[in-house]
Formats: C-alpha cells, sequence, structure tokens
C-alpha cells in the first residue's frame, strides 16, 4: 500500500505566553512525514512549546496562538519532559489500559498492543509496580509504551532520555528508528546530540523565535562532532584518606533491594561521579544520606551515625540538589529565592557582586522579577544550582545537574561547580549520566550496578 | 460483589439504620460484618485499628448520652454509638473487596457516571502520595536551606498548594496526550460484569435488615 506522503506544515505560526514576549514568530515550517526530526536550540527556547502545539495541547492550556498547524489527519501523542507527571493511573498497565480505552480499543487487540509495547520497550518488570516508586528513567520507558500502545502516527517527545543511562538511550534510540522504518513520524527534541548520526533524517534548529532546517551538511557535521568518544581516566583513591561517609553493612531497600554494601568511603574535600543503569537506586542513596528514607546497617557522617543526628543541623552541612528543580524552591520569585540564599553564606566566596556576575553569567539577570516556576527547564535548573551553591554547604549531593541544559549552559553550570568546589574545598557527589564536561574534573568515579558502589579508573 | 452495587448497598443501609433505631440490628449487621471481614482474611493489625479507632468516638457518644446526659438513656446511648461501628466496618467490608481503579471502572461501567468523574477523582487519589512525598521533600528542601517548615507552617501549605496546582493542571494535559476526550466514548477493556448474583445478594440482605429493623427494637 502506498501512503500518500503527508507534511507537518506549520503556517504563520505565533506564539506567547503573555502576549509581550513573542516565543515563535510568524514561523513557516514543514516537517516531513515518516522520519526521524530532532528539535534542538538553546535552553528555554521554547522546544517544549513547540511540541504541546503540536500536540494540541496549546494553547487550550496555556498562552496565545494564532496561525495554522496541519498535521495531515495523523493521529499524534506526545511525551513530556517530566514523565513523572503524565500518568492518571497507578501502574503502567492500569495506564496502558486507560489510553487504550480512551482510542476505543477492545480487548483483543489491547492484549496485542500491550505485548507489543512492553516487548518493544523492555518494562515487562516495571508493569505492575507503581508508577510512584519508578525512577525517573523507567518512568520515562514506560511514558515511551504508553505511546507504542497507542500506535498514534506522530511520537511527539521532549527530552525522552533526560534521565536514561547509555544503555537505555542507545537502546530507546534504535527501536525509535525502528518506529520510523515501520512508517511511524517521530519528532523529538534533545540537548545530547549523541547517538543520532545514522538514525536522525532531519535536524531543525531554534534560532530566535524561529525553527530553520539545517542543511544536510551542517546536520552531519553537528551529529559527527558529537559522536566523538572521550576517554575519561579516574583515580583510585587511597583509603587512608579522610572520609566524610562511611558506609558498612549498609542496605537500602524501596520495595526491593536496592544497595547491599559491605563497606565504603566517600572521600572529603573530593569530587565523586556515581553512574548506573536507570533504577539501580542512585537517587534512593541520595534520600538515605538526606535523611529522607530508612537504612538499615551502618551509615555515618564524620563517624556520626545519619539516624541518630538532627535533621536540621545534619542538612545545614549536607544539602542534596534535587533531580527536579521545583522541588528546591521555597519562594515565588527569581530575587526572592536568592535573597533567602544569601541569608545562609556563611563565607565571603559568593559575595553580592560575585552573585550578580553569575546570575548575568547563567542569562538569569533578566528574569529576577519572574516567578520561578514559570522558568523554562534549563532556566529553573540553573538558577537551582546557583541557589544551593551560594548556601554553602560542605558535602552537595548533586543529581542529574545537566539534565534540560544545553552545551552552552552545561559548560556555564560546570565551570561554576568547579570553581565553588576547588575553592571552598567542598565535598561533592555527583549523580549524572552525562560525563562530558563533569569527567574532566571529577576525582573518583563509583559504579553502582548489582547493589553494589564500586571505585573504578576509567 | 460488583463494587457499585457493594458501595450502594452499604450507603441505603447506612441511611436507613440512621432513621429507624434498631440496636439488635446494629449488632448484628456488627457481627456480620466482622465474620466477613474475618473471612476475607483481614490483616490482624487492620482490624484492630478498625476496632480501636472508632471506639474513641463511639466511646464519646456513649459518655455523652448516658453520664454526662441529664435524662440518661441506656438504649439509645448504646444505639447511636454502635452505629459508628456499622459505618465503619460497612464501608471495610466495600475496601477490602475493592481498590479505587475497581470502583471507578464499575461507576463508569455499570452506573454510567461521566468518565470525567471516575477518572478525575482517581488521578487525584493517584495524586495523594504524591503530595504527600512532596510535603516530606519541602521540609528538608527547607531545612537544607536554612529555613524549617513546621507542619503548621504556611509555606508548607503554600509549597503544597502550588505542587497540586501544577500536578492537576498537567494530568489534564497528561490525560488528554493519552488519548482522553472529555465526553467521548470509551471502549471497555477490563469489564465489571453486573450478575444475576448481585442483585440476589443485595436483595436478601436488603430484606433481612428490614425485617430485622422493624421486628427487633
Amino acid at each position: 500500500m502506498v501512503k500518500k506522503m503527508t507534511e507537518i506544515i506549520s503556517k504563520n505560526l505565533n506564539f506567547s505566553y503573555d502576549n509581550k514576549t513573542k516565543i515563535l514568530d510568524n514561523l513557516n515550517l514543514t516537517i516531513p512525514s515518516g522520519k526521524f526530526s530532532l528539535l534542538i536550540g538553546p535552553t528555554g527556547c521554547g522546544k517544549s512549546t513547540f511540541l504541546k502545539l503540536l500536540a494540541g495541547l496549546y494553547p487550550k492550556y496555556a498562552g496565545k496562538a494564532s496561525g495554522k498547524i496541519d498535521l495531515g489527519n495523523l493521529k499524534k501523542a506526545m511525551m513530556f519532559q517530566n514523565a513523572g507527571e503524565q500518568f492518571t493511573m497507578e501502574t503502567p498497565r492500569q495506564e496502558i489500559i486507560f489510553a487504550l480505552e480512551n482510542l476505543q480499543v477492545n480487548k483483543n487487540e489491547y492484549e496485542k498492543r500491550l505485548h507489543k509495547a512492553v516487548a518493544f520497550t523492555k518494562i515487562d518488570k516495571l508493569l505492575d509496580q507503581k508508577i510512584v516508586t519508578l525512577s525517573g528513567g523507567e518512568q520515562q520507558k514506560v511514558a515511551l509504551a504508553v505511546l507504542v500502545a497507542m500506535n498514534v502516527d506522530i511520537f511527539l517527545l521532549d527530552e525522552p532520555f533526560a534521565s536514561c543511562d547509555p544503555e537505555a538511550r542507545k537502546f530507546l534510540i534504535k527501536k525509535l528508528a525502528n518506529l520510523r522504518d515501520q512508517g511511524k513520524t517521530i519528532i523529538l527534541s534533545d540537548h545530547v546530540l549523541s547517538d543520532y548520526e545514522e538514525v536522525c533524517d532531519d535536524l531543525f534548529k531554534f534560532t530566535g523565535k524561529k525553527i530553520v532546517q539545517l542543511t544536510e551538511n551542517e546536520k552531519n557535521n553537528l551529529l559527527q562532532a558529537n559522536n566523538k568518544k572521550a576517554n575519561y581516566t579516574f583515580s583510585i583513591p587511597n583509603e587512608n584518606n579522610a572520609s566524610v561517609f562511611t558506609l558498612q553493612n549498609t542496605e537500602i531497600k524501596q520495595n526491593r533491594l536496592l544497595l547491599k554494601q559491605s563497606k565504603l568511603k566517600i572521600y572529603k574535600g573530593k569530587t565523586t561521579l556515581i553512574t548506573g543503569p536507570n533504577g539501580v537506586g542512585k537517587t534512593s542513596l541520595f534520600k538515605a544520606l538526606t535523611k529522607m528514607i530508612p537504612y538499615s546497617g551502618s551509615l555515618t557522617y564524620k563517624n556520626k551515625e545519619i539516624g541518630k543526628l538532627k535533621a536540621r543541623k545534619y542538612l545545614l552541612q549536607v544539602a542534596q540538589i534535587f533531580q527536579n528543580a521545583t522541588d528546591q524552591f521555597l519562594n515565588i520569585t527569581v530575587k526572592d529565592e536568592i535573597n533567602l540564599s544569601k541569608k545562609n553564606r556563611k563565607n565571603k566566596f559568593f559575595s553580592d557582586d560575585k552573585i550578580n556576575e553569575a546570575l548575568a553569567y547563567l542569562d538569569l539577570a533578566n528574569h529576577l522579577d519572574q516567578v520561578v516556576y514559570s522558568l523554562s527547564g534549563g532556566q529553573k535548573k540553573k538558577l537551582q544550582i546557583l541557589l544551593m551553591l551560594i548556601s554553602d554547604q560542605e558535602v552537595l549531593l548533586i543529581d542529574e545537574p545537566l539534565s534540560g541544559l544545553d552545551h552552552n549552559s552545561t559548560k556555564k553550570v560546570t565551570h561554576l561547580m568547579r570553581e565553588s568546589q576547588k575553592q571552598r574545598k567542598q565535598t561533592f557527589l555527583i549523580i549524572s549520566h552525562e560525563l562530558e564536561g563533569l569527567a574532566e574534573w571529577c576525582d573518583y568515579r563509583l559504579v553502582f550496578n548489582h547493589q553494589k558502589l564500586e571505585y573504578v579508573n576509567k | 460483589m460488583n463494587p457499585s452495587f457493594e458501595s450502594f448497598l452499604v450507603l441505603i443501609i447506612s441511611l436507613e439504620i440512621s432513621i429507624k433505631p434498631s440496636l439488635v440490628t446494629n449488632l448484628l449487621i456488627i457481627i456480620f460484618a466482622l465474620i466477613y471481614l474475618i473471612i476475607r482474611k483481614i490483616k490482624i493489625k487492620s482490624l484492630l485499628t478498625l476496632i480501636f479507632v472508632p471506639f474513641i468516638a463511639a466511646f464519646t457518644i456513649f459518655a455523652t448520652l448516658f453520664w454526662f446526659s441529664p435524662k440518661p438513656d441506656l438504649y439509645y446511648a448504646l444505639n447511636l454509638s454502635t452505629r459508628v461501628y456499622v459505618y465503619t466496618l460497612t464501608i471495610s467490608c466495600v475496601t477490602i473487596d475493592t481498590d479505587e481503579t475497581k470502583l471507578a471502572r464499575s461507576l463508569e461501567q455499570n452506573i454510567h457516571l461521566p468518565s470525567k468523574f471516575a477518572y478525575g477523582v482517581l488521578a487525584a487519589l493517584n495524586i495523594v502520595p504524591r503530595m504527600r512525598e512532596a510535603v516530606q521533600q519541602i521540609r528538608t528542601a527547607g531545612m537544607m536551606r536554612g529555613v524549617y517548615l513546621s507542619f503548621w507552617s504556611p509555606v508548607l501549605y503554600f509549597k503544597a498548594i502550588l505542587v497540586a496546582l501544577n500536578s492537576a493542571e498537567n494530568l489534564a494535559q497528561g490525560m488528554e496526550s493519552h488519548g482522553y476526550v472529555e465526553g467521548k466514548e470509551r471502549s471497555v477493556i477490563i469489564p465489571i460484569p453486573v450478575k444475576k448474583s448481585d442483585w440476589i445478594i443485595s436483595a436478601v440482605i436488603l430484606i433481612i435488615v428490614n425485617i430485622s429493623l422493624f421486628m427487633f427494637k
């Protein structure tokens, strides 16, 4: 059967949230169907907005639009940047049932589609677990499975791999390429450009309220440049060095056993990178270290059992930069947040001038009066990291600091983190799937797998 | 038993015993509800909670009407305090059989409640654990920045409400992105059947309750 080539067309499209600043200005764009299109652009440029416009969620739920979007009668569905906020039901299975009932799919067809979607995304083990207990990366896999089960024509994916480990990422990109080969249209936004070289058909770039398609040459140059694999080396710590955290017969459980560690030290004044597959328990480890979940065995901070320390005092020394930026905010505007962090300064590293400089450096200086929740994903992340660097804790547990940041912002954020760590001799523990920009300056690397943490040298 | 039938049965019984006092009926319902819960293998801990927590309310009612009333009436006091147990135990009989997903499906399929209500409520219920986690997270985030948020702190609730509002809006978008359109017909993948036995059991229980209500004091 020969399908007529349809195109996704936007004509004279304008969009703004507040009638003042336009996000899209008279956009005329054609995206081919049945292709793998990648959408790139700096943090906060409007990638999520554009995808939500294509998905038909905007302007219904926010903002004002004029102009036309024509999807050529193709069915579409979208996966959100924060996958966890997209689910109505308790478990992945129930969510797939809910979505298929909405599409008036019958029971036989459901069985087939469920089977296909589960095999496709390899989520069989997650199918009947509660979604709230799944890790960020697992939720993204489940969100993709729902779209596969819905069998839509256009897959709109907003940073679908932000919390995925490299293997899961490669696996899912390959799978999306399979879908494309079956005639589906993939439109995806991402900040990380690796692994797309063989797969991506068209590359679209946001520049100044418009989206332009890059030429074949520009596309290849950009994707190849990003496909270079760097080899990183790390040192193996000397066991006699001073430690901040010591684990001894420590166990952490969340539904299932996540960590069973007989002995481990985390060293003082050093930056330790923690990597490991999705759902292995990296964030849960941080939760145990910040007294949010219990542990068994011994887990000490400067030789004192963490379970027995007073949270109010302890958390002023050991703080976390959460995976989800909004979790960190306590006030309304950017300025209020900055002022709150200023109150906690103990030394002069972040002087008022230095803070203003950092705000300008992170392109946040013009957003001081903005409500923090209305910042873009990347802007929230930048602000969050700055806030936590200002209030100078001895130990910072940093969970996926680079997710949702473009290349330029990544550079700036890592520069600030590095400077702050080196000059104040802070202890950093960083969870990240993205090594670029981090691995060069981290002292040690811990690999978390099979319920164990282990130092490695590469 | 069908969740909607079970819920309505419990609702009717509760209404009836509120209108027509009968201590014997109350006690019979309590006994049968307890037996049913034990047959359904209720956990000992839940059973004890079910007995002791309502006891506070039941005892208060009894004390007010019997010891602190100018005209103490033992029958009236016992009748009202046992009602507390009738309500809690019969509702437990429903919840031990049904989870909220099944009830929502049943309300949609059997009672033809608009899906907006059924799934709206369900989605809201699924936010509850997220809210609980959010409150803990907010408190921790506060302590990390030198702000102690007590359980009565307005900032804590302001943040929690923001989280809820934000989740609610995302939820509406999330439902739509998974194909939900208000008022559009949906198929049934997991049917919740109404069996003959549902009608018969409900009718029999109602008849027995009514006979007992009017026969015994």
